[in-house]
This record gives structure tokens, C-alpha cells and sequence, in this order.
């Protein structure tokens, strides 16, 4: 009796291992995922890790975010900032019906590709009802549809171990990076498809990421380019994203 | 009033506050004040307030400060949620480890247990309507009631202590989005972060009428009596007939 429990015991612990360790491989370093990618000067920095790391701890189980029922979706979801970049190539590509929209996905991949929206609809698909949390304040429940970032990324071939950090462009100027801890994540996806229907020009045609467990600051709208890279640094301020340069927190987990 | 009561008895001194309490306190009283100053300029950045999941400009509003003379773009304008957001989690960080070093200590030292809990005379019907009476006729106690902690005073540093505080770390929490995942019961307890959101202002509410009954009662006991004692943790017990 006793020694089939102790065996329990290290089955369990054989799978939190290899779990621990296909997390390791995936971020290439572990600390990794509870420090951003540039530290703020001083004691803010302190509390930016320590809510950080507080918080990937807690989520180090993978568990996804609470999802809604049908009825539950919000009627008017909301515009926010951004709803129509003046940015002469998405106004020709809005008005072609996003036909000639072409995603590339560059960087540290083994095999760089460009995918069109119909090519990124034959991704199995991912459809997610959940809350879309504002750090201003506000919040909304809408349906997502779309195609899980991880996969998009196996298509081009995987991504190299030096990788550390997947930086989404986006049209009207905005970009932000995020980590491997999130770009794994099964809720973390390219959605085209919002309440059943295709993506609004409002809410970021033709795709937006959806990256569940962070305010909508870090849910990119108009997304224009995926590159995968193991630095931050040359991007905008170094910080890590377009709200970070703001001075913003680059974790917004909260 | 005398405000120096103790220099005439010097005998009467005593050692109210421990290190640990002086020391928690003033640092409570800073990331309080920042905690609420930070969350006021996030507030005036979206200065409404709303019940259940979902809460956004156009939804059916609980509380909108545009309907008390500030409009929103006025609000907005006053509001710095950068600054806001920045301050509001470093507070929070250093409350959070004060109080878990204040929480530990004075439970290790029984202070909560010998200096708080109310007595059962105390809570009898007919001595709280003493106290309650006393209280609101500004009467501070003196000699040896003056000692101890009085029985309204131990309810309200216990309700803020065990209930109020916690009670903004966890209608915080349920406000994160991170907690989507770590704990969506949590929310669903509260019935929606919107109304975690109007739940920690009003808890602030609360939290701030605490503060300034407090400041009154220093007050009315003597204000550089009161606050010597949580700087040097001596006090002095004013004279039983000084009146």
C-alpha cells in the first residue's frame, strides 16, 4: 500500500518535471517568464516582477481563462481607440475585402512563410467566448474565432531555440512583444472571426490576437506582421511594446 | 482641553505601541495614501461604475460621476491613469508585505487576541450604548479607561483589519485579468469583475469614513498625546479628574 502510493507520488512528479521541462525548452530560459524583457529602473521594476512572477506562478498550471456561455455575449461591444488606421495600404487592403492581406511570419523560424486570410482559415480552429478586460476600467464578453498562434508559428516551420519573443506589427504604428509563456498558450490566437461573423473593421480587421490573461491593451487589433526574435531591444524603446514605451506595464496580467 | 496632560503625573506613562505597530502604521498610512491617491486617477479616467460582467461606456451605469457635476471629459482630464496604474500596483505590493508583517507579528505576540478582542462584558447591549453615547458626545476616556483600547474602538480596527483590508486585496484581484485564469470562481463570487470594481470603491468609502472618524477621535483624545505615542510608543494616560 504503501508503496504503491509512493509511486503515485513520483508519477505525478515525473509529469510536473517533464511539464517544467517542455517549459524550459519552449522559453529557452526559465527565469524568463517572470522578468519582462527590459526591467523598469528602481523599486517599480521590484513591483513589476514581483506581480509578474507572482502571477506566471500561479499560472503555471496552463489553465485557461474562464469561458462564457452564448447568452452571455455582449450586445455593442465596444470601439475603442483605434477603429479604422489611416494607413494608406490597410485602407487599399480594407477596400479589397482584405483579399491581398498577406501575414508574414519572419524571424527566428525554420521556414519563413506568408500566409493570406483563407490560408490562415485552414488552421484548425479555435473559437472562445471570453471577457475582454480594459485597463481603464471597462469590460465586455465577445465570441473569437481564429487560429492558434502556436500552430501559425509550427507552420512556418517551428521556431529556433534562441527565440524568446514573438513581436506582432500591427497597421496604424502599434507593435507588442510577447513571450513564449504566452505564445503557447492554447487561447492565445489570430482571430478573423468575432460573434459568428467576420472580424469588424472596429474591433481590428482582419485580425486581431486574442491573448487571454492580459488587459486588451496587449490584444493587438489590424495586425500586419509576426516575427519571432530573441530581443526586444531594437524594437521602438527597447521596452518591449508600443503601451510599455509608454511607460505602461509590459505584463498586463495586472 | 489640555494637551499635555502627562507632564503634570509624569508616573503616568505608559508604553502603548510596539515597534512593529509604530512602524506598520506609518507605513500603512503612506501606501494608503498613495493607494488612494493612484486609484482616484485611474478612477477619473473612467468615472463610472457598474454591476455584473460586463461595464463599458453606453451600458446600463450603478453610478456615473457625470450625474454629480463632472462631466467625463472633465474628469478625464484631471485623471492620470499612467501615474495611476504605476502607484497603485507598488503600494499595493509594499500594503500587501506590511501587512503580512504586521498580521504575523502581532499574531505571534497575541496582541490581536489581548488587545483587540472585545471582552464579553463589553459587548453586552447596555455598556456599547454607554460607549456609543460617549463617543458621540466627544468624550474621551481618561485614567485607566484610557489604557486599554475601548470596545468600539477594538470593533473598528478589527472590521478594517480583518475585513476592510482584505477585502480590497481580493476585489482587486478579481478586477485582474490574470485572475480569469488563476481563479475565475473568485470573480464569479462577486458576480463579475464590474462588480469587484464598485465593490473596492465603495470598501474605499468605507475605508476612508474609517480614517476620518479616526483623525476625529485623535482629536478629541489629544492630538500630540496620540500621535507621540505611535512615534515613540510612549503615552500618557491623562489624569483621571482634569477636566
Amino acid at each position: 500500500m504503501k508503496k504503491a502510493k509512493a509511486s503515485t507520488l513520483s508519477r505525478r512528479k515525473l509529469i510536473v518535471g517533464a511539464g517544467a521541462f517542455g517549459g524550459l525548452l519552449l522559453t529557452g530560459c526559465d527565469s524568463d517568464i517572470y522578468t519582462p524583457p527590459q526591467m523598469r529602473g528602481g523599486i517599480m521594476g521590484v513591483a513589476d516582477v514581483l506581480t509578474m512572477a507572482t502571477q506566471r506562478l500561479l499560472l503555471s498550471g496552463g489553465q485557461l481563462v474562464q469561458e462564457h456561455e452564448l447568452h452571455e455575449i455582449t450586445k455593442n461591444f465596444p470601439v475603442w481607440n483605434q477603429s479604422n488606421p489611416e494607413d494608406e495600404e490597410y485602407q487599399r487592403l480594407k477596400h479589397g475585402g482584405y483579399e491581398d492581406w498577406q501575414l508574414p511570419i519572419s524571424g527566428l523560424v525554420n521556414r519563413p512563410i506568408s500566409l493570406s486570410l483563407a490560408d490562415l482559415k485552414h488552421f484548425p480552429q479555435r473559437t472562445q467566448i471570453t471577457s475582454h478586460i480594459c485597463e481603464q476600467g471597462w469590460s465586455a464578453i465577445a465570441q473569437w474565432t481564429g487560429a492558434p498562434l502556436l500552430q501559425v508559428l509550427e507552420a512556418a516551420g517551428g521556431i529556433m531555440p534562441t527565440a524568446r519573443y514573438v513581436v506582432i506589427q500591427a497597421y496604424g504604428g502599434f507593435y507588442e512583444g510577447y513571450d513564449m509563456f504566452d505564445v503557447a498558450h492554447p487561447q492565445t490566437i489570430l482571430a478573423y472571426g468575432m460573434n459568428g461573423k467576420d472580424l469588424p473593421s472596429g474591433n481590428g480587421a482582419p485580425v486581431r490576437l486574442r491573448v487571454e490573461r492580459h488587459c486588451g491593451y496587449k490584444q493587438l487589433k489590424f495586425i500586419k506582421s509576426i516575427q519571432v526574435v530573441s530581443s526586444m531591444a531594437d524594437f521602438g524603446r527597447g521596452t518591449g511594446g508600443t503601451n510599455s514605451d509608454f511607460n505602461f506595464h509590459w505584463y498586463a496580467g495586472a | 482641553m489640555n494637551s499635555k496632560p502627562g507632564l503634570q503625573s509624569p508616573n503616568n506613562w505608559i508604553y502603548r505601541h510596539s515597534y512593529n505597530v509604530r512602524i506598520c502604521h506609518w507605513v500603512n498610512v503612506l501606501s494608503c495614501g498613495y493607494l488612494l491617491a493612484s486609484g482616484i486617477m485611474i478612477f477619473l479616467q473612467f468615472p463610472e461604475l457598474y454591476w455584473g460582467k460586463v461595464g463599458f461606456q453606453g451600458y446600463d451605469a450603478v453610478f456615473k460621476l457625470s450625474d454629480w457635476g463632472l462631466s467625463w471629459e472633465e474628469a478625464d482630464a484631471l485623471g492620470n491613469r499612467l501615474w495611476g496604474r504605476n502607484y497603485h500596483f507598488l503600494f499595493a505590493w509594499i500594503f500587501l508585505i506590511n501587512g503580512l508583517i504586521y498580521l504575523t507579528w502581532n499574531l505571534w505576540k497575541k496582541s490581536f487576541y489581548q488587545k483587540m478582542l472585545p471582552r464579553r462584558e463589553e459587548l453586552g447591549f447596555n455598556n456599547l450604548k454607554t460607549e456609543l453615547a460617549s463617543h458621540l458626545r466627544l468624550c474621551a476616556p481618561r485614567g485607566e479607561a484610557a489604557r486599554n483600547y475601548n470596545v468600539l474602538q477594538k470593533i473598528s480596527y478589527l472590521v478594517v483589519i480583518f475585513i476592510l483590508f482584505p477585502f480590497m486585496l481580493v476585489s482587486g484581484f478579481a478586477q485582474m485579468p490574470a485572475f480569469t485564469a488563476i481563479s475565475p470562481e473568485l470573480i464569479d463570487l462577486f458576480g463579475g469583475r464590474q462588480t469587484a470594481r464598485t465593490l473596492h470603491v465603495v470598501c474605499t468609502l468605507l475605508l476612508v469614513l474609517f480614517v476620518i472618524v479616526h483623525l476625529v477621535e485623535i482629536c478629541v483624545a489629544g492630538a500630540v498625546n496620540k500621535i507621540r505615542s505611535m512615534i515613540t510608543g510612549s503615552y500618557a494616560l491623562p489624569a483621571e479628574e482634569d477636566k
